[in-house]
């Protein structure tokens, strides 16, 4: 065997590993953004050398299957841990009721070198959700309901929540306390085509206070200001649904020079066009996770476990716990 | 104090159930030590008394979980106090069964049941607020997650127990009362429950992290009770290899597993003092 394979398996080497590992999960503690994620890197890519290492020269380890297993199965981890931070995905969007899910429209993006990025592929289309709340404002179950290609051209409804996500192509979308209402505007400019969007409210019921926001049309440099004024049914003492459906909204209109009140299907002219408030609708903001190694990393886990039980099932299957201390003739003297 | 607060009598009398178990312990090791028969054994009847009081302490704290969960609508899962109370029943349950089936290790009774009595006497000196069932807890992993580390927590308190009689051995004054057994034969059996440690540990880390994927939208983030679990767990498997690997003295070994459970304990019950839940961001 290689003289220099045989001190790589060195279990001196391990311990070595263990403590530096140790160390560096206690640096990484909260993710501080000033440590390097070498400190979590070095020790394990240290650890499965060793590991590895160990497999092919101790006969203690390759001649017993359980213990075969489980060291298998942690090199596994430390691999697909490794390739999972080079392939992954982490970001947030918000999308709008009745709209599709759009790409563009993703933010805060993080992801590891090697993402191949296919979140364009990624279609649904958001309709609208509910949201339970208990007395206090303590956030229960999201209901956020979904269109999804069924793969046969046509459409399904899904629900999905907090811990139920929406899962196409790996891509994870769980929905956040970040969410909230939208006015549907139409803005007919005094020379060109209509067009239609909606304009995001602060999230909702955390700034319910200052649900406002405020537009610029194109062509124009007026900023128009803008404050829904909800009838939601918030009561802080009581249970109560967030449901869009079941609340309504004044707009109010600020454009500088004049203050005006708009119930849905009512319109406003304003310099360089007119200005149309369609309908009250609502917006949710997902958490957009993307991870190739999470099953396998699962199914490794596993195996490492189960090749832990088969060693010490094949150790200890012969020596009863209860013999270990007191003998039966001992026993058999007892008082 | 809330007057609702139905399981208050009930969790008290458990307590005071496990009160009694720990001082028949006590009892039991001292009249071998105060008996001139070299290596006399402890009493079948005493043992038996003890398991007896351990039993109907772990029925009557069923009781107390059982009124609260009805009451509240959820299991004892979100809150320091619920923490607690859910321990002092699986930690006491699990021992019973343990103390049952594995007589060698009875006299361990001496180092768990104070313990167990760490955790009793903490949790009268809490409030028993409500809790609310955070959105994220409506999951199946959550229970398996629990359930694994509720196991995990009590081999962890065996081998404590075992290595706490080790330790007690060397001291003269305590020597003679665990004189029928040897330290080769507790240390055996207290790494043998080590090994049970990792493996249940491990199955919680692995149930927590697919728990945590549905629940938070990553598996691992390293938030307070995940930094400290996985020192946890990388300390068991040092240990293990430790001890495998270089037959430290058995002395030292108990020691080992004594800052092995120092640390499991304070990932338990430390963290939501440094955390402000369980887990971060668990609203």
């Amino acid at each position: 065997m290689i003289p220099w394979l045989r001190r790589l398996a060195s279990t001196r080497l391990t311990l070595f590993g263990m403590v530096l590992l140790a160390i560096g999960a206690g640096l990484s503690y909260d993710n501080p953004a000033d440590v390097s994620v070498w400190v979590l890197a070095g020790p394990l890519l240290l650890l499965a050398l060793n590991l590895f290492a160990a497999i092919l020269t101790q006969p203690g380890i390759n001649r017993r299957p359980g213990l075969l297993m489980f060291h298998i199965g942690l090199l596994s981890i430390c691999a697909l841990a490794a390739i999972g931070r080079l392939t992954f995905f982490d970001a947030r969007v918000e999308i709008s009721q009745n709209s599709a899910f759009d790409v563009a429209a993703v933010d805060e993006i993080r992801q590891g070198v090697f993402h191949l990025g296919e979140l364009q592929r990624v279609q649904f289309v958001q309709q609208a959700y509910t949201v339970e709340y208990r007395p206090g404002l303590v956030r229960g179950i999201t209901r956020s309901h979904l269109q999804v290609g069924d793969g046969r051209g046509g459409w399904q409804t899904r629900v999905v929540g907090d811990d139920t996500p929406l899962i196409i192509d790996g891509y994870r979308f769980y929905t956040t306390f970040n969410k909230g209402f939208a006015a549907v505007l139409t803005w007919t400019p005094t020379q060109g085509e209509a067009i239609t969007g909606t304009l995001h409210m602060p999230s909702y019921p955390l700034f319910d206070y200052k649900q406002a926001n405020s537009w610029t049309p194109p062509g124009s440099e007026e900023e128009i200001k803008f404050w829904l004024r909800l009838e939601t049914g918030l009561d802080r003492e009581k249970d109560w649904l967030l449901d869009v459906n079941k609340s309504e909204a004044v707009l109010v209109v600020n454009d500088g020079e004049q203050r005006l009140e708009l119930q849905p299907g009512q319109d406003i002219n304003l310099p360089g066009g007119q200005l149309r408030y369609e309908a009250l609708s609502s917006w949710m903001g997902y958490k957009i996770f993307y991870d190739p190694t999470l099953k396998w990393l699962f199914i490794a886990a596993m195996l490492t476990v189960l090749g832990l039980c088969l060693h010490y099932w094949d150790k200890f299957r012969h020596q009863s716990m209860a013999s270990a201390v007191v003998t039966d003739k001992q026993n058999k003297m007892r008082k | 104090m809330n007057d609702a607060i139905t399981e208050l009598p009930w969790m008290w009398a458990g307590l005071f159930a496990y009160a009694v178990a720990t001082l028949l312990a006590f009892r039991n090791v001292w009249q071998i030590g105060a008996d001139d028969t070299v290596a006399a054994l402890p009493s079948r009847r005493g043992e038996g008394k003890i398991l007896l009081a351990i039993v109907i302490g772990v029925l009557l704290l069923t009781i107390a979980l059982a009124v609260r969960w009805d009451r509240l609508g959820h299991g004892p899962f979100v809150n320091l106090y619920e923490l607690l109370m859910s321990q002092l029943f699986s930690l006491g349950l699990i021992y019973s069964i343990v103390y049952w089936r594995v007589p060698s290790l009875r006299a361990s009774a001496v180092v768990v049941l104070p313990l167990i009595w760490i955790l009793g006497t903490w949790i009268l000196f809490l409030e028993p607020v409500d809790s609310r069932f955070p959105p994220t807890y409506h999951n199946d992993w959550l229970w398996a997650h629990v359930g694994f580390g509720k196991i995990f927590l009590s081999f962890c308190l065996v081998a404590t127990g075992l290595a706490g009689v080790i330790l007690l051995r060397a001291i003269p004054r305590f020597g003679r009362c665990f004189a029928h057994m040897t330290d080769e034969a507790l240390d055996q059996l207290a790494w043998r429950f080590m090994m049970l440690t990792l493996v249940f540990d491990s199955l919680m880390l692995i149930a927590g992290a697919v728990w945590a994927q549905d629940a938070w939208g990553r598996y691992w983030s390293w938030d307070a009770l995940e930094t400290s679990s996985f020192m946890t767990w990388l300390s068991i498997g040092a240990g293990i290899h430790v001890r495998l690997t270089y037959k430290i003295p058995i002395r030292l070994g108990a020691l080992v597993i004594l800052a092995i459970f120092f640390l499991a304990f304070t990932t338990y019950f430390g963290a939501p003092y440094y955390s402000e839940a369980a887990h971060k961001g668990v609203i």
